[in-house]
């Protein structure tokens, strides 16, 4: 992963106003090819907000946002999903009345528009295999236990073949065994399919061990960007947001 | 769609055409096939309910048909077959253009819109001459060679309509609609166009729904803008209440039960409204599940089916 490689995603200038409140100002960030990159901040710092912005679902006041060098700023979220870049949200990334398999299906529709039903129905097959959900695809989603429907928020997104994935939050609500599975998951999916994950989440040790890089959101705008290491040993960010324990 | 049910389904269907060779001519006659036909209206109500839309056009859509077929027939002299596929080709396409236009709402923003969009078509058939004005249109009659079997081809074709209907709702297009209904961000967020797949299913529910229309207007011979207000909705909703949404059985139990019910409410007047208004709430109060939810919750050994899936 080199750092001249042309960014898959970049975004330039990224401003998102509501009323007097600027949610996200003047953001310059970028992802490069199969690199996994931590967002993170306090809440309000506009984690969630450049989120919607980068996916779609929310136009920007002012700024750019290229993906490929292509300028796709204000295109829907199903033309940004088609460009290779799909998301999770942060409550509720799944279809509650559906079967697992139903709902993975879905993001093999979207990925596989016009191909035949079988091809559609290996790829339910595979994005469970890699997420671990084979023996709960007749379940209906909605029953089952908060981990692994966050394994199947993902497997969804996981079964359009993105080559961006934005992940929100995809820890919250596990335990530490069920985190680290999932860490593993993540690592996979980027190991063998070499999409880039960005990811927001508020699990600091989580973040560390995964991300090669991080960056620090505080009020809308970039605090810091740097290796896990760096963001650790930035006292700014140390003292805003990972408190003075320096464990993590 | 599953071998199992396609067969189980078919054989129903051929079994109801048999049945109907047995129903004397005349008012049991007319009973049956407007029974077929309000099982084609709910199905239609229920089918846009995939997508977590009420569609209260229902009623437009079933009066397009109506008319499409009076027209056809009446003016344009076309053969019947014709005008009946046409029936559903005219609902289907303004059916296109309409949600085209108006899905982009949700909720009862569309449901009203809906509710508008019936009242306003009817009173634009109560305006042009052409098409009768209030006093509608007479003498559609179904041809000559169909007119002893017609209860037949209604009740077959319907049930024709309803397989289909079903077999698109167990596709992955049809997956895609309960994944609207359940979370449409997700869906976008995915590359599936959500508001073109809505508009593909109005469509799909206003070509049933004017099929509906232009075989009710073979079966009556006369119709009328006073025929497609508002009220044909809510009874296609009552009918869908009663039966149970959950279940493509659903708009079968409720409209045949409802409209051989309404039969005998005939005698209460204006009372029949009443009737249907107090279906509806008892239904949602005692049987939230409709009567195909009862009786599968009756049936020992079997799931409820809670949800479509």
């Amino acid at each position: 992963m080199s750092a001249s490689a042309t960014p898959l995603l970049k975004t330039q200038g990224l401003t998102r106003k509501y009323g007097g409140l600027v949610a996200v100002s003047n953001l310059d960030i970028e992802i490069r090819p199969g690199e996994i990159l931590g967002l993170i901040g306090p809440n309000g710092a506009g984690k969630s907000t450049t989120f919607n912005l980068i996916s779609g679902f929310v136009r920007p006041t002012s700024g750019r946002l290229y993906m490929d060098g292509e300028d796709v700023t204000g295109q829907s979220p199903t033309r940004i999903s088609r460009k290779g870049l799909v998301r999770t949200f942060q409550h509720g990334s799944l279809m509650r009345t559906m079967t697992v398999r139903d709902n993975i299906l879905v993001g093999a529709v979207g990925a596989l528009r016009g191909a035949a039903r079988g091809e559609r129905e290996a790829r339910v097959q595979e994005a469970a295999a890699m997420l671990g959900l084979e023996a709960y695809l007749d379940e209906v989603a909605g029953n089952l236990p908060h981990g692994l429907q966050r394994l199947v928020s993902i497997a969804i997104a996981f079964a359009v073949r993105p080559r961006v994935l934005c992940l929100d939050e995809p820890l919250t609500g596990l335990n530490q065994t069920e985190a680290n599975a999932t860490l593993d998951v993540l690592r996979r999916i980027r190991g063998q399919f070499g999409c880039a994950i960005l990811l927001v989440e508020h699990n600091m040790k989580a973040v560390m061990q995964l991300c090669e890089r991080i960056v620090v959101l505080h009020h809308g705008q970039m605090l810091a960007a740097g290796t896990p290491q760096e963001i650790r040993q930035n006292e700014s960010v140390v003292s805003a947001y990972l408190g003075t324990r320096h464990e993590h | 769609m599953d071998k199992r049910v396609l067969s189980q389904s078919g054989l129903a269907v051929v079994v109801a055409g048999i049945a109907t060779l047995a129903v004397a001519p005349g008012y049991s006659a007319n009973l049956v096939m407007w029974m077929a036909i309000a099982v084609l209206m709910a199905a239609s109500l229920r089918f846009v309910l995939l997508i977590g839309e009420l569609n209260f056009a229902t009623a437009a859509f079933v009066g397009l048909g109506a008319y499409g077929a009076g027209v056809s027939t009446t003016i344009l002299q076309w053969p019947f077959a014709v005008a009946l596929l046409l029936s559903g080709v005219v609902a289907a396409a303004i059916g296109f253009v309409f949600g085209f236009v108006t899905l982009k709402t949700k909720g009862p923003y569309f449901l009203l819109i809906g509710f508008a969009f019936t009242e306003m078509v009817r009173l634009v058939y109560t305006k042009v001459q052409w098409l009768g004005g209030n006093s509608g249109m007479v003498g559609i009659f179904p041809p000559q060679y169909l007119e002893a079997s017609y209860i037949t081809f209604v009740v077959v074709l319907v049930g024709v309509l309803l397989i289909a209907l079903y077999a698109i709702e167990q596709s992955h297009l049809g997956k895609c609609f309960v994944a609207i209904r359940d979370n449409d961000q997700v869906v976008q967020s995915v590359g599936v166009n959500v508001h073109l797949t809505k508009v593909a299913c109005l469509c799909i529910g206003a070509f049933a729904a004017g099929i509906a229309g232009g075989l009710s207007a073979f079966v009556n011979n006369v119709i009328s803008p006073g025929d497609f207000g508002f009220l044909l909705s809510t009874f296609a909703l009552a009918y869908l209440k009663v039966g149970g949404e959950d279940s493509p059985l659903g708009p079968v139990a409720g409209a045949i039960l409802l409209v051989l019910l309404g039969s005998v409410a005939l005698g209460l007047g204006a009372g029949e409204h009443v009737f249907y208004g107090l279906a509806i709430i008892l239904s949602v109060l005692l049987l939230p599940q409709g009567v195909v939810g009862l009786l599968s919750r009756l049936r020992p050994g079997r799931r409820s089916q809670a949800h479509v899936a």
